[in-house]
C-alpha cells in the first residue's frame, strides 16, 4: 500500500488545524464566563437509540434557559453552555468522562446521562469529589443501595413497584391468567423477577412465561405460544428495540387480549408512527407523567417540546429529564454553586415539577407513585393508579 | 404446543420463509464479492442498513411506496458499490503478486471494518441514533391457519424472487459462467480471457444492489437504527460458510436452511436460544462440511 509522505503531512496539518481552531473557540467562550454544565451521553453504540428523548429535553431546556437570559445562579442570570462527551454506551467510559468533566474541565454542574447502569457507575466519582447530580432516567431496587448524598433519583418507575402496582391493576380488570414475555435486559428483566412472584401472591395464574434476547428479528415462535395459551392478558416487557416487533407480529398473529402491557416504547413517540395509531391504541405502559392542569409548566413543556421536535415527548424519559432540570434550576437559584449547600438544599427540599410535588428521602423521591398510562385516542393518558389517573383504562380492541 | 404440533405449524413455516429469503438476499451479495475478489466486506450490513433509511425516508417524506423505490435505492446501492470498486479496490487488486494478494484478504477486512464504523457514525449523526420504522402494508390475511402480514409476505416475494433471478442469471448466462470461473481459478479465468475486471465491477454492483434492497425489505419489518447493520452480515456469513463459497444456488438453500433452524429452533427451546443456535449451526457446518453443506457437488468438481 503506497501512503505518500507528503499525505501523512498534509493529514496531520489537518488535525492541528482542527484542534487550534477548536482550542480557540474554547478560549474565546471562556472570556465570557458562561455557565458550563457538563454530561456524557450515549450518541454511538447500543443505546444510541434510547438517548434523543433526554438529549432533546436538555437541548430545549438550554434553548429556553438562554432565551431568558441565562440560568438563575444565586440571583445572577448567566448563559448555559454544554460540555458533552460520547460515553459509546459504555458506563465505564462514562465514569472516565464524569472525572473529566470534573477535574480537567471543570464544569460548574453536572447533568445525568442516560440509563441505569451509567447512573450506578458514575455514583462514586460524584461520591470522591463531592459533587451533587440530579439523575432522572434510571430506574432499578439496586439504586436505593447507593449511598446516599451527592446523586439522586426522581423516577417512580421501580421495578418492585412496577410489579406491586401492575398486579393491582391486573386484579381490578378481573384478568385471571396471563403470559408473560420479557427481553432479558436488565430492567425488565428485573421487572418480571418482581412480577410473577406478585401474579402468583395475587392468584393471577401465569400460563406462558418466557425470554428473548434483545437482538430478536422474529417472534412468530414465541407469540403463536401465548396465542394457544388462550389468556386474559399479555405482559410483553419488551424494550424500544423489540416493542415495534412485537406490536407488529401480535397484528399478524391476532393477539387480541384487552389488556396489553408493553413495558418500554409505547411512550415515544415514534411508537404510534412505527405500528401505526391503530395498533397503538389501547396499550399500556410505563410512565408517571402527561401534561395536566394541575401540574404548572407540564402542557407549557410539552406545547416547547413539540414545537421544536415536531414529535411528542418521551411521556418517561423526556418528563424525568426534564423534572431533574427543573430541580436543579430551582437549587442553584438558592445556592449558588457552593456544592455543599445544593446538596443539602436538593436532600430537604419539596420540589415543585411538572410531575408534582419531589421529595426526595435518601436518593428517592418519596412523592411521585408508580403509574402506567395508556394510548387513548392517539393521546397518553394516566389510568393507574386511580388517585391520579386523567382517564379510565379501556380494553384494546384489537390491533 | 407439542413437538410434531410444532413442526407442522404453517405459521412457524412462513417465519422461517421470510427470514430464511431475507438471508439469502443479503448472503447472496456477500458472497458474490468475496467469492470473486475475497474480499469480506464486514460493511455489508451497514449497506443494508442504509437501504432500510432511504426506504423510510422515502415513504415518511414523500408518501412513496417502499416497493416502488426498491429498484431505485438497489440501484443506488449498485453506484455506491461501483464507486467503492473503482475508488479504491481496484488499484489494490491491481497488483497481483502473491503476497499482495495474500495481503490482500486480511487488508479488506480492515478497511471494510474500517468502512462500516464510519457509514453507521455517518448515519448516526445525519439520521439521529432514534430507532425508526414505519407502518406499510399492514394487513393481515389469513390463509387456512397461517396469517400474514402484507409487508412480510412481499418481503417474502421479493426477496425470494431476486434471489431466484440471480441464481439463475449467474447458473446460465455468460456472464455467470465468468463469474463462476473467477470464483473457482482467478488466473486460470484471466488466463482464458475472462474479463476478471468486468467480473469484478458487476460482482460489486450486484452485492451492493441486493444488500441495499434488502434493506428496503428489513426497513418494512421491525424497527432499525444505524447500528442494526451488523447482524445481518453476522448472518450473511453463516449462511455463506453453511452453503460453500461462491456457489448461489447452495446459498439459496443454505439461507432457507438457516431461517428453518432459527424459527423451528426457538419454538422447540426458547428465544434465548437463538444465537446459539445460530452460531452452533455455524460451528456445526465448519467442522462437518468445511466446503459448506451443499458444497459437495462444486467441491468434487
Amino acid at each position: 500500500m503506497k501512503f505518500s509522505f507528503s499525505h501523512r503531512r498534509a493529514f496531520v496539518g489537518g488535525i492541528t488545524a482542527a484542534l487550534l481552531a477548536l482550542t480557540a473557540g474554547m478560549a474565546s467562550a471562556q472570556a465570557d464566563k458562561p455557565l458550563r454544565i457538563g454530561f456524557s451521553m450515549a450518541r454511538t453504540g447500543m443505546l444510541a437509540n434510547a438517548t434523543p428523548s433526554q438529549m432533546n429535553t436538555y437541548e430545549l431546556w438550554r434553548e429556553q434557559t438562554n432565551a431568558k437570559g441565562g440560568m438563575d445562579v444565586g440571583g445572577v442570570r448567566r448563559k448555559v453552555e454544554f460540555v458533552v462527551f460520547d460515553d459509546q454506551s459504555k458506563p465505564e467510559q462514562a465514569v472516565r468522562i464524569y472525572e473529566k468533566l470534573i477535574t480537567d474541565d471543570k464544569v460548574d454542574l453536572l447533568l445525568a446521562p442516560w440509563g441505569t447502569p451509567f447512573h450506578l457507575a458514575i455514583a462514586p466519582v460524584l461520591e470522591k469529589f463531592k459533587f451533587p447530580m440530579v439523575g432522572n432516567t434510571a430506574a432499578s431496587v439496586a439504586l436505593r443501595q447507593v449511598k446516599p448524598g451527592y446523586i439522586w433519583f426522581p423516577t417512580s418507575a421501580i421495578p418492585d413497584r412496577i410489579g406491586a402496582e401492575l398486579t393491582a391493576m391486573l386484579k381490578t380488570q378481573n384478568v385471571k391468567s396471563v403470559a408473560v414475555l420479557s427481553n432479558v435486559l436488565p430492567f425488565t428483566k428485573e421487572i418480571k423477577n418482581f412480577l410473577e412472584p406478585e401474579l402468583k401472591k395475587a392468584g393471577i395464574e401465569i400460563k406462558v412465561s418466557t425470554e428473548y434476547p434483545p437482538d430478536i428479528a422474529d417472534m412468530t415462535s414465541t407469540l403463536t405460544q401465548i396465542k394457544q395459551a388462550n389468556v386474559d392478558a399479555v405482559l410483553a416487557l419488551a424494550y424500544p428495540g423489540d416493542s415495534v416487533l412485537y406490536a407488529k407480529q401480535a397484528k399478524e398473529l391476532g393477539l387480541n387480549q384487552p389488556f396489553q402491557f408493553v413495558a418500554i416504547g409505547p411512550s415515544d413517540a415514534f411508537f404510534p408512527k412505527a405500528v401505526g395509531a391503530a395498533s397503538a391504541e389501547g396499550v399500556v405502559t410505563i410512565a408517571h407523567w402527561s401534561p395536566r392542569a394541575e401540574w404548572k409548566g407540564s402542557q407549557a413543556f410539552y406545547d416547547a417540546y413539540v414545537k421544536k421536535f415536531g414529535e411528542d415527548p418521551d411521556y418517561l424519559n423526556s418528563a424525568l429529564a426534564w423534572m431533574s432540570l427543573e430541580i436543579l434550576e430551582t437549587t442553584v437559584a438558592k445556592t449558588g454553586l457552593d456544592k455543599g449547600k445544593m446538596r443539602d438544599m436538593i436532600s430537604s427540599t419539596t420540589f415543585d415539577t411538572i410531575n408534582g410535588k419531589v421529595k426526595f428521602e435518601g436518593v428517592q423521591n418519596v412523592i411521585t407513585p408508580t403509574a402506567f398510562v395508556q394510548t387513548q385516542k392517539g393521546k397518553l393518558q394516566l389510568v393507574w393508579p386511580a388517585s391520579m389517573a386523567s382517564s379510565k383504562f379501556e380494553a384494546k380492541k384489537g390491533w | 404446543m407439542t413437538v410434531l404440533e410444532t413442526l407442522l405449524s404453517g405459521q412457524l413455516l412462513f417465519a422461517a420463509l421470510v427470514t430464511g429469503s431475507l438471508y439469502a438476499l443479503i448472503a447472496l451479495g456477500l458472497n458474490l464479492v468475496y467469492g470473486t475478489m475475497r474480499l469480506l466486506n464486514v460493511a455489508h450490513g451497514e449497506v443494508v442498513m442504509l437501504g432500510a433509511y432511504a426506504a423510510y425516508w422515502a415513504f415518511t417524506a414523500w408518501d412513496l411506496s417502499p416497493l416502488l423505490v426498491a429498484p431505485v435505492v438497489a440501484a443506488a446501492g449498485g453506484l455506491l458499490g461501483y464507486a467503492l470498486y473503482r475508488g479504491i479496490f481496484k488499484s489494490l487488486l491491481a497488483d497481483s503478486s502473491a503476497a499482495q494478494v495474500q495481503r490482500m484478504e486480511s487488508n479488506s477486512l480492515l478497511l471494510f471494518f474500517g468502512l462500516s464504523i464510519v457509514l453507521q457514525n455517518a448515519a448516526a449523526l445525519v439520521f439521529t441514533p432514534n430507532n425508526r420504522a414505519y407502518n406499510y402494508l399492514g394487513t393481515v390475511y389469513h390463509l387456512g391457519s397461517v396469517s400474514m402480514t402484507g409487508n412480510r409476505l412481499a418481503a417474502l416475494c421479493v426477496a425470494g424472487t431476486c434471489c431466484l433471478l440471480v441464481a439463475l442469471f449467474l447458473g446460465r448466462s455468460v456472464f455467470g459462467l465468468a463469474t463462476r470461473a473467477v470464483i473457482e481459478r482467478r488466473e486460470a479465468a484471466f488466463i482464458v480471457g475472462v474479463n476478471v475486471d468486468r467480473v469484478q465491477w458487476l460482482s460489486f454492483v450486484l452485492g451492493f444492489a441486493s444488500a441495499a434492497l434488502a434493506g428496503v425489505l428489513v426497513s418494512m419489518l421491525g424497527q432499525f437504527s444505524p447500528f442494526s447493520g451488523f447482524p445481518y452480515t453476522i448472518a450473511g456469513f453463516i449462511v455463506i460458510i453453511l452453503g460453500g463459497l461462491g456457489n448461489a444456488m447452495a446459498g439459496l438453500l443454505a439461507a432457507l436452511l438457516l431461517g428453518v433452524i432459527e424459527t423451528y429452533g426457538v419454538a422447540l427451546t426458547s428465544a434465548n436460544m437463538r444465537s446459539m443456535l445460530l452460531y452452533g449451526a455455524f460451528v456445526a457446518a465448519l467442522l462437518l462440511f468445511p466446503n459448506g453443506v451443499f458444497a459437495r457437488r462444486a467441491a468434487a468438481r
